[in-house]
C-alpha cells in the first residue's frame, strides 16, 4: 500500500503518523512545496515577537520522519493529480503514483486586489517565509498598519508591538474578531491592547495602498500608507494584510473533484473520487453545531481530520462525527478567550444567557436554542470552555437549571450522575 | 493500562490529594515545600449539590488535547498511555486550545507561566501520588476493567441483599 499525503502540516502530519501506528508495513510518502520539517503555523506570531526562534516552530522531533519510515518530498510542488492513473505530477516532470492520497494543502492568505497591493513593503503572514520577510522588512520600519483584526492580525499586532512597532489595526468592522466573537467580548479584548498602545480603527476599511510621495523618492525615503475608504491616509512602512485565507485548491483543478470554497468531503473524509481524500484547511466537512458543510481553518480541525482520514485510508472506516467549526482561543496580551460555535445569533428562536462584568474583564455568553447550548463566548475566565464545548457537541437538551450552567464554578461534576 | 479511578462516593472532599499532588510537583516534594513554592495542583475536588467530586485528567485513547495542540507539546506517550504537554521536545506555549478541547474540563491554565497544566499521572512514580495519599481510597490506580469488574460485582452484592 501506497500512501501519499500532499501536504506537511496539521493535517498531513497527524495523517502520516497515525497511518504508520496502523500499518507498519505500509509507505507512506509526504509532499510538501515548502522545504522544512513541518512546523506550526500559529507560531508565526512568536517567532515574530521573538519569543521562539525557527526550530522552536517545528510541532515533531527531528527524527520524526526517519523513526516513522515517512518518506519526504520536501521542497517539491505537486502540480498536478491524475486520479486516472492514480499519479501525483511534480514540479520538474517526475510523478509519484499512489494507492491512496490525501490532499492536506491547506490554505493560502486571500490578498484583495487593490491599487499598490503588489507594493514591495506589503505582506502577508501565512508561511515562514512570509514571517522571515516582515522580519527584515521591520528592521528600518516605524509605522506598520494591519489590515484585518481577526486572529492572524491582532496575533502579529501584538509581536510586532513588541518588537517597538507603532501598530494601528484597521477592521472594516465594527468590531474585531467579528467572526467568532461579539461586540462585548471583542470589547474587554480591544481594550485589553489599547491599553498596551496598539491603535483600532474599526468599521473603516482600506481602499488603496498609497505610494511613495515624490518627496519621499526624491530624499530616497519610500513613505508610504494606506488610504482609507473615506479617504484618510495613514502613514506605514510596512503593510500587513490579514483579511483571511482561501483554500489552497491549485494541485487538485481539472482533477474532476469537487470543489466549493475547499474540497467538500463526506464523513469518512472522502472527496467524490475514489481513493483520495481530503483534510484541513483545504477540506469542507460537515459542522457539529449547524450541520452545514464548510470549511473549518483551525488546526484542532485539522489535525482530528488528518487522523480520521488516516484511518479510513487505512482500511479501517471511521466516521467523522464533526467538530465545532466555528472555535478559537486566543490570549493576547493578559485575558484569554475562547468562542465556541454559533456566539451571534440571527432570529428569535435562540436563548441568550450573558454575564458581562467588563471592569474584571469577564464575560460570559451561552448561546441556546430549544433549550440546547448551541455557542459560547468565554473572556477572562476560560476553564470551563472544553466542558460547554462537550455539551454542544452533544446537542442535547439541558438537564440542567440555566442558573447552575451559569455558575462561575460550573463543572464538569455537574454533569456527573451523584 | 492502569488509570487513576475515581469512586465518587468514597470521597469525602479531604482535599490531602491535592496536597500531594503539589508536594510531588514541587521541587522540595514535600507539601510545607510546595506551598511555600506555591506549586498548583492539578487534581482538582469540584464542589457539586454538596458532594465532593474529585477530577484530573482521564488520559483518553484518543485525547481531544492531542489533536488540538498546536505546538506538538501535547503527546500521548505510546507506551505508558500518559497525556502530557511537559518533557518532550516541543514547548507548551499557552494558547489554550487544549482547554478548549478537553470535555472534562481537565486542562487548566498554569497560575503563574504561560502555559497549560494538567495531570501527568506521576510520569516517575509507580503509583500517582493522589492515589498514595486518598485516605478514603477514593482514588484508586488499577487496571479499568478490574475496576469495573468490582465495580459490577459490588452492584450485584447490593442488589441481592436489598432482596
Amino acid at each position: 500500500m501506497q500512501h501519499v499525503i500532499i501536504g506537511n502540516s496539521a493535517a498531513g502530519v497527524r495523517a502520516a503518523e497515525t497511518l504508520r501506528a496502523l500499518d507498519p508495513e505500509a509507505k507512506i510518502i509526504i509532499i510538501a512545496e515548502e522545504n522544512h520539517p513541518a512546523y506550526s503555523r500559529c507560531l508565526l506570531p512568536d517567532l515574530l515577537a521573538g519569543s521562539r526562534d525557527e526550530l522552536s516552530l517545528q510541532i515533531r522531533s527531528d527524527d520524526f520522519y526517519v523513526k516513522n519510515n515517512i518518506q519526504t518530498l520536501l521542497g517539491k510542488k505537486a502540480n498536478s493529480v491524475d486520479p486516472v492513473a492514480h499519479k501525483v505530477n511534480l514540479e520538474g516532470g517526475s510523478s509519484v503514483s499512489y494507492d491512496k492520497l490525501l490532499i492536506a494543502t491547506g490554505a493560502i492568505s486571500f490578498i484583495p486586489p487593490m491599487p499598490g497591493i503588489n507594493n514591495p513593503n506589503v505582506f502577508a503572514l501565512r508561511d515562514l517565509r512570509d514571517a522571515k520577510n516582515i522580519l527584515q522588512a521591520i528592521e528600518k520600519a516605524r509605522r506598520i498598519v494591519i489590515v484585518g483584526g481577526g486572529f492572524v492580525g491582532l496575533e502579529a499586532a501584538y509581536a510586532l508591538y513588541h518588537r517597538g512597532l507603532e501598530v494601528t489595526i484597521v477592521e472594516k468592522m465594527p468590531h474585531i474578531l467579528p467572526q467568532q466573537f461579539d461586540a462585548q467580548a471583542a470589547e474587554i479584548l480591544k481594550r485589553d491592547m489599547q491599553a498596551e498602545g496598539i491603535r483600532f480603527i474599526l468599521g473603516r476599511g482600506i481602499k488603496e495602498i498609497a505610494a511613495p510621495r515624490l518627496w519621499g523618492r526624491l530624499f530616497g525615503r519610500p513613505e508610504t500608507g494606506v488610504i482609507l475608504e473615506d479617504g484618510e491616509r495613514l502613514k506605514a512602512d510596512v503593510i500587513l494584510i490579514s483579511i483571511g485565507t482561501r483554500a489552497n485548491i491549485e494541485v487538485i483543478k481539472h482533477t474532476g473533484i469537487l470543489v466549493n470554497q475547499g474540497i467538500p468531503v463526506n464523513d469518512f473524509m472522502e472527496t467524490n473520487l475514489p481513493d483520495i481524500y481530503a483534510a484541513g484547511d483545504v477540506a469542507e466537512t460537515k459542522d457539529a453545531v449547524t450541520g452545514k458543510i464548510g470549511l473549518t481553518p483551525i488546526w484542532p480541525n485539522a489535525s482530528t481530520q488528518g487522523r480520521i482520514a488516516a484511518y479510513n485510508m487505512a482500511g479501517i472506516k471511521k466516521a467523522y462525527t464533526g467538530l465545532i467549526g466555528m472555535q478559537n482561543a486566543v490570549e493576547f496580551r493578559e485575558v484569554p478567550a475562547i468562542a465556541l460555535g454559533i456566539t451571534q445569533p440571527v432570529g428569535d428562536e435562540y436563548e441568550i444567557l450573558q454575564d458581562y462584568r467588563p471592569d474584571r474583564n469577564l464575560y460570559k455568553k451561552l448561546v441556546l436554542r430549544n433549550n440546547i447550548l448551541v455557542g459560547m463566548i468565554l473572556v477572562g475566565r476560560i476553564e470551563q470552555a472544553g466542558i460547554y464545548g462537550a455539551l454542544i457537541k452533544k446537542k442535547q437538551e439541558l438537564k440542567l437549571s440555566h442558573q447552575v450552567l451559569m455558575r462561575d464554578d460550573f463543572s464538569y461534576g455537574h454533569l456527573y450522575p451523584l | 493500562m492502569k488509570q487513576i479511578m475515581i469512586d465518587v462516593n468514597l470521597c469525602n472532599g479531604c482535599l490531602t490529594c491535592t496536597l500531594a499532588c503539589s508536594a510531588a510537583h514541587s521541587l522540595s516534594q514535600e507539601i510545607v515545600g510546595a506551598m511555600s513554592e506555591k506549586t498548583p495542583t492539578r487534581i482538582k475536588i469540584l464542589p457539586v449539590k454538596g458532594r465532593a467530586v474529585p477530577l484530573m485528567c482521564r488520559h483518553c485513547e484518543q485525547p481531544a488535547c492531542v489533536d488540538a495542540c498546536m505546538t506538538g507539546a501535547m503527546q500521548k506517550d505510546p507506551c505508558t498511555g500518559i497525556v502530557s504537554n511537559e518533557g518532550n521536545d516541543q514547548t507548551c506555549v499557552g494558547c489554550w486550545m487544549c482547554i478548549m478541547a478537553c470535555p472534562y474540563g481537565a486542562i487548566n491554565q498554569h497560575p503563574t507561566e504561560k502555559v497549560a497544566l494538567k495531570c501527568d499521572r506521576c510520569k516517575d512514580r509507580e503509583i500517582p501520588s493522589c492515589v498514595e495519599s486518598c485516605p478514603n481510597k477514593a482514588l484508586r490506580f488499577t487496571e479499568v476493567n478490574a475496576f469495573a469488574d468490582e465495580r459490577a460485582i459490588n452492584v450485584a452484592a447490593a442488589l441481592i441483599a436489598a432482596d
